[in-house]
């Protein structure tokens, strides 16, 4: 059952979990994008930041092994796209590489901190159409019903075969499996539609028991616009 | 065919018998020609959510029943869509567990971390949550072991409600149900005393079935 | 081909976040207008078919592996609206759950993965005839929207990251539209094969009323969505845009808005360009003609 990749770190306790989920996606957000923002030479400012992550991180409870392997999986794109990039020098590749780094775990400190149940809560409140947010919420809870088939199906052609077979029977056996599964999965939104309907659907999804929004949330918020201003403004934090 | 207010009645076939399908006309998913009247009310599509109200359906396979992130969200879908007021719904859910045998701890998880045994209890709290007067049942014991369906024959016993419950599962029939009818081919055959028709061999026969072994003894 | 944070300038990563969640709120709204509540559960379950089956990787030659990315196919199944939202749901799951594609960058992703795909996929198909009730039709047109879903998909990438100052277009174009040629053609045997599958086992589930007609009103809406940025391209690639329109095109935190540079990243270089760029045109046009076609196909199905 591994369903580990999507939710494991999400049940735990930080402060960072007790949050609303509205606050993490527009707080992270703004991270990210001030991130984006950060020119290249101003190496202070890109340590600062690292600190900030490192600090979340930390608060997060996340183990620290998963992100760096999680960061490791990814590294290979990031690495391979800023070496097609040749003619800013060092310094600039340098900054297209960190900023990746940097918006990457923020990314995953952002979903493993928030279980996804409350993620598609907090983006139906921050206005993401209906159908999106059911899309997203069938998709996380017949993911793993259609792996598990997935996997039965890989088993059992496996237990048919021996070694590898040419590219047009791998290819046509692929196509089989998958069009199989489709199909199933086209009966299995029948049935579903069925007992949608059998507990009186009737063209609305109900959003379910909102989190409030209290201090630690506020506090949040505006440490993260605190902390974009003074690293882009710097001292002194009032308007002169 | 009749049924009346705490009636427990079984409807028995081989499959393909149309047995689900008659049940899917129950709330009106399935709509055919024919009179259905549900509480005094004649099924068409103007009453559905009224008559939704009414009937509870549980599907054979729990997977296609439970499609919300969480447990919590499964059961409050029911009584949310027939606008239950938004105070009253973790009442609501926190009663449809307890019914269904099941710790109140299963709110935040999500199905696909259930064993089977424990879906098929969540799909029965999904429809419990809707204080239905009539439970139907399609094949509630599928695929379930021994001690599962032991309990789950139990918790079914127990509910209040009027219950008509489908499958091929003889000895399942004899614990549960009063009353039988035996459909074959999309038809009614017979319909009476659940003793009666199943030690009856050659009507069993006849549509596919058999004497449960409880009763060949005698 | 799913672009992380950081290769984008902020600008162009915040227009296409912009272009993407318009989109996503009029394919929503065109949906629920249809009334299709029925298609509700099948979109949910799709996505988690393509969610599901992009992990299944296969292997090609060498040691490099691809997937069935899946926009042709559903919106020939699905139509290209709820298609569209299919798709957008994969890519949101996969830049939440996976980390695959950035966050602000997930707009483009949304674009260039979700609608090109899914409009060039299903605008192909029927222009094919793919709505028709013919066997070996059926096929073939799911191959050609497959592929060229690909390829118009990658293309506009290539596009984004040029104009974002990251990749040249000379680098990225034939790496991304080469790549992708190959990894299409089996995008389009998979498709081609899946939709036959489907002809024998299910056929109702293949939509077979889609009539396509054109109307001048789409072929300008066409003209200016797409044929507009195509004449840019041309143009820089040969004598060099104007200054005023080179900041336009090439102004971020990423590189100096020289005119110089502007010229150099759009250029093709050493590569044959009249080729290139009669390459580039084709494809454009391509996807001009197709989104007319939809355009009016619209009309007739969500």
């Amino acid at each position: 059952m591994r369903h580990s990749f999507i939710d494991r770190f999400a049940n735990l306790d930080s402060p960072l979990h007790l949050l609303d989920a509205r606050t993490k996606l527009v707080g992270f957000t703004a991270l990210i994008v001030a991130v984006l923002l950060i020119q290249s030479g101003r190496d202070f400012v890109f340590f600062s930041y690292f600190f900030l992550i490192a600090i979340l991180a930390g608060i997060s409870q996340i183990p620290l092994g998963f992100i760096v392997r999680r960061t490791l999986t990814i590294l290979p794109f990031i690495i391979l796209a800023t070496l097609a990039a040749p003619w800013r020098g060092v310094a600039g590749l340098g900054a297209l590489f960190l900023r990746a780094i940097l918006c990457l775990i923020i990314l995953i400190i952002l979903t493993n901190t928030t279980r996804f149940a409350e993620l598609l809560r907090g983006l139906r409140r921050l206005g993401c159409p209906q159908i999106l947010a059911s899309n997203l919420g069938f998709l996380y809870r017949y993911l793993f019903v259609l792996t598990e088939e997935i996997l039965r199906m890989r088993q059992a052609r496996d237990c048919r075969r021996v070694g590898h077979a040419a590219l047009k029977k791998e290819l046509s056996t692929l196509g089989s499996m998958l069009g199989t599964l489709l199909v199933r999965s086209f009966e299995r939104a029948e049935r579903m539609y069925n007992a949608m309907l059998s507990r009186g659907y009737a063209g609305e999804f109900p959003v379910v028991d909102p989190h409030r929004f209290s201090w630690p949330d506020l506090a949040f918020l505006a440490g993260i616009a605190l902390f974009v201003w003074v690293t882009f403004f710097g001292f002194p934090v009032l308007p002169a | 065919m009749d049924v009346r207010i705490g009636e427990r009645v079984a409807i028995v076939g081989p499959s393909g018998a149309g047995k689900s399908t008659l049940l899917l006309h129950l709330n009106g998913v399935l709509m055919g020609t024919g009179l259905i009247r549900i509480m005094g009310q004649t099924l068409e599509q103007k009453n559905l959510q009224q008559i939704r109200k009414h009937v509870g359906l549980v599907f054979q396979d729990p997977n296609d029943q439970l499609f919300c992130p969480t447990v919590y969200e499964d059961i409050a879908f029911g009584p949310m869509n027939l606008g239950a007021p938004e105070k009253e719904i973790p009442f609501r859910v926190e009663k449809s567990l307890s019914d269904s045998g099941l710790d109140q701890s299963m709110r935040s998880r999500t199905s696909h971390h259930l064993s089977l045994g424990e879906r098929k209890r969540v799909a029965l709290a999904s429809v419990l949550a809707m204080d239905p007067a009539i439970l139907a049942l399609d094949e509630p014991m599928s695929n379930l072991d021994p001690r599962n369906r032991r309990h789950l024959i139990e918790l079914i016993a127990s509910l209040p409600a009027t219950l008509i419950l489908a499958t091929h599962e003889m000895e399942l029939v004899l614990a549960l149900c009063t009353r039988t009818a035996v459909m074959d081919r999309g038809k009614i055959w017979a319909d009476g005393n659940t003793r009666d028709l199943l030690s009856n061999a050659d009507l069993m026969h006849e549509h596919g079935l058999e004497v449960p072994l409880s009763l060949k003894k005698t | 081909m799913h672009i992380p944070d950081g290769f984008l300038s902020t600008r162009i990563a915040v227009s296409l976040d912009a272009i993407s969640g318009a989109t996503i709120l009029y394919a929503s709204r065109r949906v629920k207008l249809a009334a299709s509540d029925r298609l509700i559960p099948v979109m949910g379950v799709l996505a988690a078919f393509v969610f599901t089956s992009q992990m299944l990787n296969f292997p090609i030659i060498g040691g490099t592996s691809g997937h069935l990315v899946g926009g042709a196919l559903l919106g020939i199944l699905l139509g290209p609206m709820a298609g569209f939202l299919t798709m957008a749901t994969v890519l949101i799951a996969q830049a939440l759950f996976l980390q695959d594609g950035g966050l602000l960058a997930l707009g483009a992703n949304i674009f260039n993965i979700g609608a090109v795909t899914t409009f060039v996929g299903y605008g192909t198909y029927s222009l094919l005839g793919g709505g028709k009730d013919y066997g070996k039709r059926i096929t073939l047109a799911g191959f050609l929207a497959a592929f060229l879903s690909l390829i118009a998909s990658a293309t506009c990438c290539a596009l984004q990251l040029a104009l974002s100052g990251t990749i040249p277009l000379r680098v990225g174009l034939p790496s991304m539209a080469g790549y992708h040629a190959m990894i299409g053609i089996i995008e389009g045997a998979l498709t081609a094969g899946i939709l036959s599958f489907l002809q024998h086992v299910r056929p109702d589930l293949l939509k077979t009323d889609i009539k396509p007609k054109l109307n001048v009103v789409d072929w300008m809406g066409a003209l200016i969505l797409v044929a507009i940025p195509a004449a840019i391209l041309a143009i820089a690639g040969s004598s060099g845009l104007p200054d005023p329109l080179q900041r336009l095109l090439v102004s971020n935190a990423q590189s100096s808005d020289s005119a110089a540079d502007a010229q150099e990243l759009l250029s093709f270089g050493r590569y044959e360009d009249y080729v290139v760029r009669a390459g580039i045109f084709l494809v454009f046009i391509g996807i001009v003609y197709i989104a007319a076609r939809l355009a009016r196909s619209r009309r007739h199905s969500p």
